[in-house]
């Protein structure tokens, strides 16, 4: 059974260095969805410039069991 | 980060380099590719045997690019937006897993998990590759409803079942048709496993035929303009949208923006409410929202995976930010959904059962709407009536007949919000369906049942400049026993809530009334009608049992399956829209309509309007008339 968080909150990891775009030093790392499916992301969370973006696992945070064959 | 070259701004040549065409022989390959889905979606309609195929129009039709490519969802059929949505990341993650390299001219593969493709497991993916010069340059797809595909309920929709495997069968990425030919191992999983299977299986055969049209369509494409130009105008049209969509966002004052939606409760009891929180934060041409807070996946099966949390996100910002957005990949291209894994609109397996996901992630739309309405202001949209109120109902007649209505009888249907165009429209589907309203005659052919109202509540529609859509009021008798499930989930709060200072729209409920003595009489609708009802759902006053905003709240599934005797009325009330704009500068005149058609009680036209109206609109409606100086003197007092 999964466990049940009480109203959960992504996790973004914070990711050391400044922004290039607007200098902020808030750049943190974690997954987002949009065209093309899931993506890891290492974000200005001041400017939203993305610094990395690279394709995630396909279904996100799910695994297939049936991946490990 | 460099921002791409306007399209209406690059050079002739420049265009023809990007999208192996010029402009005019790019548009005009794209208007034929959307003349495909049309014709695809037109040929299924025409010989579907499934009612809720040929009564609600529950599918759609996508023409998706090549791997190599991304798959991008490059023109979708006029319909079900819910699918559309999730149709461009259920290709893609469908042909990853069963691999692109394992596919064939004449295949159709197939896959229904909400996980991998987005919506529920009765919403069966149907996906037909189309070779060109020995590799695949498309896909051509459709997304149907089924009526049933298995699970602890007949037809599936109830929020009730705990799990996936209480939800149905979940099949995921195998061929139906390998080379054309029926793949009977596939064929058998399904029908050994759903209801009904006589129904499904000449609308799979159909689907065949529309995908097999629909690859011929892309071919003859291919073979007038070339390959580069196909497959440069797919990417023209995902860029159109993209660009569009950005300049929508650019016109939002850059901030941080919070909204919510609440659920009231799901099928397991009502000591739990849902809530969906927002954080949209916005600067310059992009768009990031955080669903972080909303609450847990759901104990049961209202919960809708993140490809529709990603839908409802397009939809909301293209309603709200510019509707002539071409719906494709391209919408998303500047938005970013963050979402922990695990909430009401992010559900994981195999606990976060996944079957009334349009509800959960309606309220993502609500909540967007929340967010940003006031922040628009005159471009700020009222909402809609929130739920479906979905019923289904099944039984078997006394001649022996098992009998079924999915979708028909409850508050399916209803109204939507204002905006700054008008008022709004009073008997439609939720903003994010685009479905159809199953004709009368057919319900009543299909089931034993006879619909006794389906008509505009009066003083229901949220007041304002303009008026809210009003809600919808429903009453249907059962003809023989029957078990119904009913699921209305937005009866706490209204979801028709207002825009740029309208009102809300009030919140509706269902009833049962026992047969009666006097069953040839019409129920009345007036409030001391319900003191002789059985409430189903709602808020309603604890003696009077009519709708209540202080009133009691009543839980749809305390009774899992409402089990009713032949002469039974179900009643239906949905939520009304909300109102756009001041209700004091709406035009008198207008006011006046509104009485003499029954939208607005003479007594509502005062009240909510201050419009005083005299006349008899039921035994002299072209008498009606506006007391100018009552008017005035009541307006001026507010």
């Amino acid at each position: 059974m999964n466990k049940i968080q009480q109203n959960p909150v992504l996790e973004r990891i914070p990711v050391d260095g400044p922004c290039p775009r607007c200098g902020a030093e808030e750049l943190r790392r974690y997954p987002v969805v949009s065209e093309g499916g899931w993506f890891q992301v290492v974000k200005c969370q001041s400017c939203l410039y993305s610094v990395e973006r690279e394709p995630w696992s396909r279904l996100g945070p799910i695994q297939l069991l049936s991946d490990s064959l | 980060m460099t921002e791409p070259a306007r399209l209406r701004e690059i050079s002739d040549d420049e265009f023809t380099a990007a999208y192996g065409s010029d402009r005019f022989t790019s548009a005009v390959i794209l208007n034929r590719l959307r003349y495909a889905v049309e014709h695809m979606s037109t040929g299924f309609m025409r010989e579907a045997f499934s009612p809720i195929i040929r009564d609600w129009y529950d599918f759609a039709c996508t023409i998706s690019g090549p791997p190599e490519r991304g798959y991008p969802m490059a023109v979708v059929s006029n319909s079900l937006v819910v699918f559309l949505g999730t149709l461009g990341d259920a290709v893609r993650n469908a042909v990853e897993e069963f691999g692109p390299e394992n596919l064939s001219p004449g295949d159709v593969l197939i896959c229904n998990d909400p996980y991998r493709g987005g919506t529920h497991v009765n919403d069966v993916c149907f996906i037909r590759p189309v070779f060109a010069g020995g590799k695949i340059v498309s896909f051509v797809n459709m997304r149907a409803h089924q009526l049933d595909m298995g699970g602890t309920v007949p037809g599936g929709f109830s929020a009730t079942k705990s799990n996936v495997y209480e939800n149905g069968l979940v099949i995921p990425p195998v061929l139906l048709w390998s080379r054309d030919q029926p793949v009977r191992s596939t064929f058998s999983l399904i029908f050994d496993n759903t209801r009904w299977g006589g129904m499904l299986l000449p609308d799979f055969k159909s689907i065949h035929q529309q995908l097999k049209l629909g690859e011929q369509l892309v071919l003859e494409n291919i073979e007038r303009y070339g390959l580069d130009a196909y497959l440069g105008t797919l990417t023209y049209a995902c860029d159109t949208s993209a660009e569009r969509m950005r300049d929508a966002i650019a016109l939002v004052p850059d901030g941080d923006y919070t909204g919510s939606a609440l659920i009231d409760a799901d099928g397991l009891d009502d000591t739990v409410d849902y809530t969906v929180r927002v954080t949209l934060r916005k600067r310059g041409q992009h768009i990031e929202v955080d669903l972080s807070g909303t609450s847990p996946q759901a104990r049961t099966c209202i919960n809708c995976g993140v490809l529709d949390a990603k839908t409802a996100v397009g939809v909301a910002l293209t309603m709200l930010l510019d509707p002539e957005v071409p719906f494709t990949s391209g919408t998303w291209r500047t938005i970013d959904l963050a979402t922990p894994p695990g909430t009401l609109v992010s559900s994981l397996p195999p606990d976060g059962g996944i079957m009334m996901f349009w509800e959960a992630s309606g309220a993502v739309v609500s909540a967007i709407f929340d967010a940003l309405n006031p922040v628009l202001g005159e471009k700020g949209v009222a909402g809609d009536y929130g739920s479906t109120n979905t019923h289904n109902a099944s039984g078997v007649t006394a001649g022996g007949t098992p009998w079924t209505s999915a979708t028909q009888c409850g508050g399916e249907h209803g109204p939507w919000g204002a905006t700054k165009e008008g008022d709004g429209d009073s008997y439609t589907v939720l903003f994010f369906l685009n479905n159809l309203d199953p004709a009368t005659e057919t319900i009543e052919h299909d089931a034993p049942l006879v619909m006794l109202r389906k008509e505009h509540a009066i003083d229901t529609g949220g007041a304002g400049e303009f008026r809210g859509g009003a809600a919808n009021l429903k009453d249907t008798l059962w003809l023989s026993a029957a078990s119904h499930y009913l699921s209305p989930f937005r009866t706490k709060v209204p979801s028709g809530v207002g825009a740029n200072g309208g009102k809300a729209g009030p919140n509706g409920a269902m009833w049962f009334f026992p047969p009666r003595e006097d069953a040839r009489e019409l129920l009345g609708t007036s409030a001391e009608v319900y003191a002789g009802s059985i409430p189903v759902a709602g808020v309603l006053d604890p003696d009077s049992k009519a709708p209540d905003p202080e009133g009691v709240y009543h839980y749809f599934a305390s009774r899992p399956v409402w089990r009713t005797e032949p002469g039974t009325v179900l009643r239906c009330l949905t939520n009304g829209g909300g109102g756009w704009g001041d209700p004091l500068a709406r035009d008198p005149e207008r006011v006046l309509a509104d009485v003499r058609n029954a939208y607005v009680s003479v007594e509502g036209a005062a009240r909510d309007y201050g419009v005083v109206v005299i006349g008899d609109p039921h035994h002299d409606p072209e008498g009606l008339r506006i007391d100018e100086q009552a008017t005035a003197e009541l307006r001026a007092r507010r």
